[in-house]
């Protein structure tokens, strides 16, 4: 299965993978203004059905020194991803290449997906008439072609790299063990929600990036698939529908943060 | 680690033409063909090129169809880049496909509030005209007795952002009028 | 760039001051980045920690405008510990060559300085010569008057207590940089430096290159891989558009544009061509001759010929400083009365816009050449003023990006790389070799009937194969533009024992000739272009063979200058005896055998120890201590135009050679002093746009990443000042004030000088009153003055202040 490797040590914040996922989707760009919180440079604010990967700025001083980090906002592209299991249409899939991709012509506009979502990373076309879901593909048609996704491919320090999942892992453990100074000994997403196929490393504590931290190490499907199991069909109120997927996966992962003896809260901002 | 960038021209002929066609198609492996289209780059018309913004000289590749600029990517094959763009370099697509570049002359007379629309047949000569009578009212053969044959008169800036032939012309168009006043980025 | 982007992966220390590469260069941080897995050490030294300090292993702030004493103590600290390379040094740089007895230093000023014309008389600093003419030199480096001992007594002021007072650089940290940065004078280790305008936009930027090279010919550190003085050149072919002239001070190839002393070719070669004693100097620009003449043969083809001195007449002789300043100041004095401009946006680029604004008012006509609707052809538009009250006609002509056209560009490597046309040109818009080519034509067919001194214009060699009548159809050769640039033989010519056809190109600039037999539009070139077809482009070359020593040249990639030789100054990478310093990354060595260099094309084909390595300099050896410059044979610290504080090291506040535009032409060009402006201000870039912005402002996708200006400042700053972050300010100098977002972070911290606090903000330039996202430009700011020897502005330090203004936060 492929993944991506992101290694915040190695970024240093151009932005060209912001660029090269929207030169590839043809995704277009936002009216912007600058950004105050938290320092700046980072634009847009957030996820979009228009930007589907925003670096992020952050100021952070650990062990006494005075660090800028690049953080990296996109979808993990879960191993077992809720938001598929969610959709009622199936128009989310996992492909065994790793992408979590979706048929913009199945979606219904339900926002199931983005209610499953741990990362809250499925953003809805609110401009359009017939609004979609949209997200980070992984350039699925690149990857299917044998190509890099647009993101790895532009980037110049190799902070984002594309391979198998496993063979990024060992890469990562790799590092960590080489550089045992320079990085938070975890790997983000070998087994957050299960694992994902979008892995981080980072010299500053996770939550600094804006990363959750409180997210149980087990897959959420099994209860989203409950949740879905609950609500007899679409037709049903959407309140109700939206309300009963989003209540089973908050109470997992609150239970999730539980077993960690209420560790600190993070989360994406 | 090792990463694989292939390359999208071929490693030989195509690449010696800096120019080549892509007959990428999809490959095998692909789970969900409904969901996902092949690459826009397939059947494109591929050319090298080297980014137009600061000095480290990236490659790229320009993708096109039917006339069409389709896509604009780093060059794998490139020394320097290895394939890789800054934010600037990855934008250049916008800067081939682009409502607001100017698509013809214009024109604003003295003192004029608009922009009027002109052909190069009208401008040239206008613009010619200009020169030669600027240049023969501030032309100066001598000074102090000694020979100078140059205008203060007219400056001319620019060429950074020009090809080195484009330059070349412009530094040799600029001493036969006799400019002085010749500068450009490298100095600012 | 002595050496190029991929060989920093050789550096063992980068240290990166002056530039901010990972945002203005970002593709460097790939070298650097695989450069550090292999253990380098990465230095980052600037007044705020940017996007290159987050991925150094040392970040050290020092006060903009302080370089000189930053470096200097640098200086000071290798020659006090004994970090130098010695056999580099003695045989390779000017340390034992002695000093005129009239070479004197006090209270910062050196002798000859002449206070009514702020100049020197530089025949003070001249080498001691012997009775044959020649340098006399102690090798033992003890004599009072060496270079060498002239260099160690001039920096032993540098201590680092007061470095440390004068940049505010925190003393551990300083002490840190200075530690890794000499590490490098073993031979087994190099340094390479970094910069950017950074280092060169300052009154005194020549000589902060100076202290650069100064410290890396002491630690041996030119003409290796890994090694090098890398000036980071910020736009695509300013190179190229640099070697190519479009400078008042230079025809192409680094040849002097004539002066009105030259009344002849003669006298312009006598006053140009520089002569040595010394049979080991290979004295490069010796060949001054071969080079004008060709240059004049590719000019004026056939009206060129020794009987009119090679149409020398027919090129303009300047009479004093036409550098950008200058021009803006005649224009806005009402001389210049025409202007084109070729991609260049000096209403936003320009220092003190306020004033080069109100000059390009004054202009009878505009043409600018551009993509995009610029802020200089719009000035009229502009916020505030009324279109009618501005007389000046405009042409606004298109031109075609780069992927819609044929040619070659020089990156800041001296890569000069193919690019082709991908597409036509939109709409009408034609590329700026048809538009070039067409006003040569229009204004040829004027001057045909007649006028003021036609000659140089009717007669000039134009023939780009596209007839005589303006034809928006046909589009001229660059094949043919860049042959003649290459240069062929005018007529059959025999040049060491081998017979060259007429027409045929010139295969290098070593077969140049003197007597018109060769033309060549630029000497540096001859050798892109060796032969009559488009496979003899060199420039075009995508071959990623490397060379034997394996160390990245890619020699059959494209083509560099000079003959394709990728690492300046490389015959230094080795020992006398032709055995490389570092023999784990060589760059040349002697092949006793077959009796020749391997690895990088050579700086000249002489065995080794035959000539001094530094070939273009005319003693070879490099220069430690420099006679030639307008400031002073060795830097010294002096404080910007405007500074908050007095300076620490003498009486002369600033440098004394440069010209002060505030006295001499006082209208709008006030300068500030501390009491009302009491912050440093300085401008630089994002990694998002580019220059003035029209070629990213009116891109959607980087206008989007950086939608407004943002003024950096620190967060003790912002509390006196009541600002939070994202609140509207304002910056304010003596001449002009501007308003951005606030950006307040610790990235920016105050400075301590002498136990006061000196604060300073940065402003990103790029906006003006055009494109997709807009904003006030920066550079109403930034004063006119320049360096004392490039007249490049004081973009890097002024005074300013910083208020609230009306509007809220994001």
């Amino acid at each position: 299965m492929k993944a991506l490797l992101i290694d915040v040590t190695r970024c240093v914040g151009c932005r060209g993978c912001q660029v090269a996922c929207k030169e590839w989707n043809e995704l277009p760009a936002e009216k912007t203004r600058f950004f105050a919180s938290p320092k700046g440079y980072q634009n847009p604010r957030d996820l979009s059905s228009k930007t589907w990967r925003v670096v992020t700025y952050n100021e952070a001083q650990t062990n006494g020194r005075f660090e800028w980090v690049f953080g990296h906002l996109q979808c993990f592209h879960c191993i077992e991803p809720s938001c598929a299991t969610a959709c009622p249409v199936s128009a989310l899939q996992k492909t065994k290449e790793g992408p979590v991709v979706y048929d913009p012509d199945r979606c219904l506009g339900c926002r199931y997906c983005q209610l499953a979502c741990p990362f809250l990373v499925p953003r809805f076309e609110w401009d359009k008439a017939i609004p979609k879901i949209t997200k980070c593909t992984m350039c699925a048609d690149r990857v299917a072609a044998g190509e890099e996704p647009a993101c790895a491919k532009v980037c110049p320090t190799d902070a984002i790299v594309f391979g198998e999942r496993e063979d990024l892992i060992a890469e990562a453990e790799n590092r960590i063990h080489r550089n045992p100074r320079g990085y938070v000994h975890h790997i983000y997403g070998k087994d957050e929600v299960g694992g994902t196929c979008v892995l981080h490393l980072s010299n500053v504590p996770f939550e600094v990036l804006g990363y959750r931290t409180d997210l149980p190490k087990i897959s959420l499907r099994e209860y989203t698939k409950t949740a879905m199991q609950v609500v007899p069909h679409v037709k049903i109120g959407l309140a109700v529908a939206l309300g009963a997927v989003s209540w089973v996966i908050q109470r997992r992962i609150r239970n999730g943060r539980d077993e960690k003896n209420g560790s600190s809260s993070g989360g994406e901002s | 680690m090792k990463i694989s960038r292939r390359t999208f021209l071929g490693a030989t002929g195509g690449s010696a033409l800096g120019t080549a066609v892509s007959l990428f198609g999809p490959q095998k492996g692909r789970a969900h063909a409904a969901q996902t289209p092949p690459m826009k780059t397939v059947r494109t018309k591929q050319s090298t090129t080297i980014c137009p913004y600061c000095g480290v000289g990236c490659g790229l590749i320009v993708s096109a169809r039917d006339g069409k600029v389709v896509s604009i990517e780093g060059d794998p094959d490139h020394p320097i880049n290895e394939g890789s763009l800054c934010s600037k370099g990855m934008a250049l697509y916008q800067v081939a496909v682009n409502e607001r570049r100017l698509r013809s002359v214009l024109y604003r007379a003295p003192g004029g509030s608009r922009w009027e629309e002109k052909t190069w047949e009208w401008a040239v000569p206008e613009i010619a005209k200009r020169i030669k009578r600027t240049r023969d009212a501030t032309f100066r053969r001598e000074e102090g007795g000694r020979t100078v044959n140059r205008t203060e008169g007219i400056a001319c800036l620019g060429g950074a952002a020009l090809d080195n032939e484009e330059c070349y012309l412009y530094s040799k168009l600029a001493r036969a009028l006799g400019v002085a006043y010749l500068e450009h980025q490298a100095r600012i | 760039m002595t050496n190029h982007w991929s060989d920093m992966v050789h550096a063992d220390v980068i240290m990166i001051m002056g530039s901010n590469a990972a945002e203005n260069h970002p593709i460097a941080t790939k070298w650097i980045t695989r450069a550090k897995e292999k253990g380098a050490i990465v230095v980052s030294a600037d007044p705020r920690y940017t996007r290159t300090s987050s991925f150094a292993d040392v970040y050290c702030k020092f006060r903009s405008g302080t370089d000189i004493a930053f470096v200097g103590g640098m200086i000071n600290y290798a020659l006090q510990n004994d970090f130098v390379q010695k056999d580099y040094v003695l045989n390779y740089t000017n340390a034992s060559f002695i000093i005129s007895e009239k070479y004197g230093f006090d209270d910062g000023l050196f002798t000859g300085y002449n206070p009514a014309s702020r100049s020197y008389d530089k025949s003070h600093w001249a080498y001691e010569l012997d009775g044959k003419g020649m340098p006399v030199r102690d090798m033992t480096l003890q004599h009072p008057r060496c270079a060498f001992q002239l260099l160690k007594k001039h920096f032993q002021r540098y201590d680092v207590d007061t470095v440390c007072n004068i940049t505010g650089a925190p003393r551990d940290v300083y002490l840190q940089v200075c530690r890794h940065y000499t590490s490098t004078w073993a031979p087994d280790r190099v340094g390479t430096w970094l910069y950017a305008m950074g280092a060169t936009q300052h009154t005194h930027g020549t000589q902060n290159i100076r202290t650069y090279a100064i410290l890396q010919l002491l630690l041996g550190n030119v003409g290796l891989a890994g090694g090098g003085v890398n000036a980071l050149r910020g736009e695509s072919n300013v190179q190229g558009s640099t070697d190519m002239a479009l400078l008042f001070h230079i025809l192409p190839g680094y040849l002097a544009s004539p002066t009105a002393a030259d009344q002849s070719l003669a006298a312009y070669l006598a006053s140009n061509t520089p002569r040595t004693n010394d049979p080991k100097s290979a004295n490069w620009w010796g060949n001054y001759p071969k080079y004008i003449v060709s240059l004049l043969k590719a000019w004026y083809g056939g009206h060129a010929a020794r009987e009119n001195d090679f149409a020398f007449s027919y090129i303009p002789k300047r009479s004093g400083d036409y550098s950008w300043i200058s021009l803006f100041e005649a224009m806005y004095a009402g001389q210049i009365k025409g202007l084109m401009l070729f991609g260049q946006n000096p209403a936003v680029g320009g220092p003190n816009t306020n004033k080069e604004i109100k000059a390009l008012e004054k202009l009878d006509w505009m043409v600018a050449v551009d993509l995009w609707e610029t802020e200089t052809a719009s000035i009229w538009k502009r916020p505030g003023v009324k279109p009618a009250d501005i007389k000046t006609e405009i042409f606004l002509l298109p031109s075609a990006s780069s992927v819609e056209k044929e040619g070659s560009i020089t990156n800041s490597a001296r890569w000069a790389q193919w690019r082709y046309a991908a597409v036509h040109p939109v709409g009408n818009s034609r590329s700026d070799l048809w538009i070039l080519d067409a006003l040569c034509k229009a204004v040829k067919k004027e001057y045909a009937a007649g006028g003021v001194f036609p000659e140089p214009i009717t007669r000039l060699a134009w023939d780009y194969g596209t007839g005589e009548e303006v034809d928006v159809r046909k589009e001229p050769d660059v094949h043919r533009v860049a042959k003649e640039i290459n240069g062929y033989f005018t007529q059959e010519k025999t040049v060491g024992g081998r017979q060259y056809k007429k027409g045929e190109q010139v295969p290098g600039f070593a077969l140049l000739q003197d007597d018109g037999s060769t033309c060549s539009g630029n000497w540096l070139y001859c050798n892109s272009y060796a032969g009559p077809e488009k496979k003899d482009n060199k420039m075009a070359r995508r071959s990623k063979r490397d060379a034997m020593n394996g160390i990245g040249l890619y020699p059959d990639w494209a083509w560099c200058w000079p003959v394709n030789r990728r690492i300046l100054y490389n015959r230094a990478s080795v020992d006398p005896t032709g055995k490389p310093w570092n023999p784990k990354r060589w760059v040349i060595r002697w092949n006793a055998g077959k009796k020749q260099w391997e690895g990088d094309v050579p700086d000249g084909p002489w065995p080794p120890g035959e000539k001094h390595p530094f070939i273009m300099k005319p003693d070879g050896h490099a220069w430690l201590f420099a006679g030639n410059l307008n400031d002073g044979p060795l830097p010294e610290h002096y404080e910007p135009l405007e500074s908050p504080l007095p300076n620490m090291m003498s009486r002369q506040q600033v440098n004394p050679a440069i010209k002060l535009w505030h006295k001499d032409a006082p209208e709008m060009n006030a300068v500030g002093t501390a009491d009302r402006f009491p912050i440093v201000g300085t401008t630089y870039r994002v990694s998002e746009h580019w220059q003035a912005g029209a070629m990213t402002r009116n891109l959607p996708w980087l206008a989007e990443l950086v939608p407004d200006v943002f003024v950096e400042m620190g967060v003790d700053l912002a509390r006196q000042k009541g600002v939070q972050n994202g609140d509207r300010v304002t910056l304010e100098t003596a001449r002009g004030k501007m308003s951005g977002y606030a950006l307040v972070t610790r990235r920016f911290e105050p400075f301590r000088h002498n136990g006061k606090i000196v604060h300073e903000v940065g402003v990103i330039w790029h906006f003006g009153y055009q494109g997709i996202v807009k904003g006030d430009s920066a550079n109403v700011l930034t004063p006119h003055v320049g360096d004392a020897n490039t007249m490049i502005p004081e973009y890097k330090a002024f005074l300013c202040n910083v208020y609230k203004a009306k509007g809220g936060a994001s």
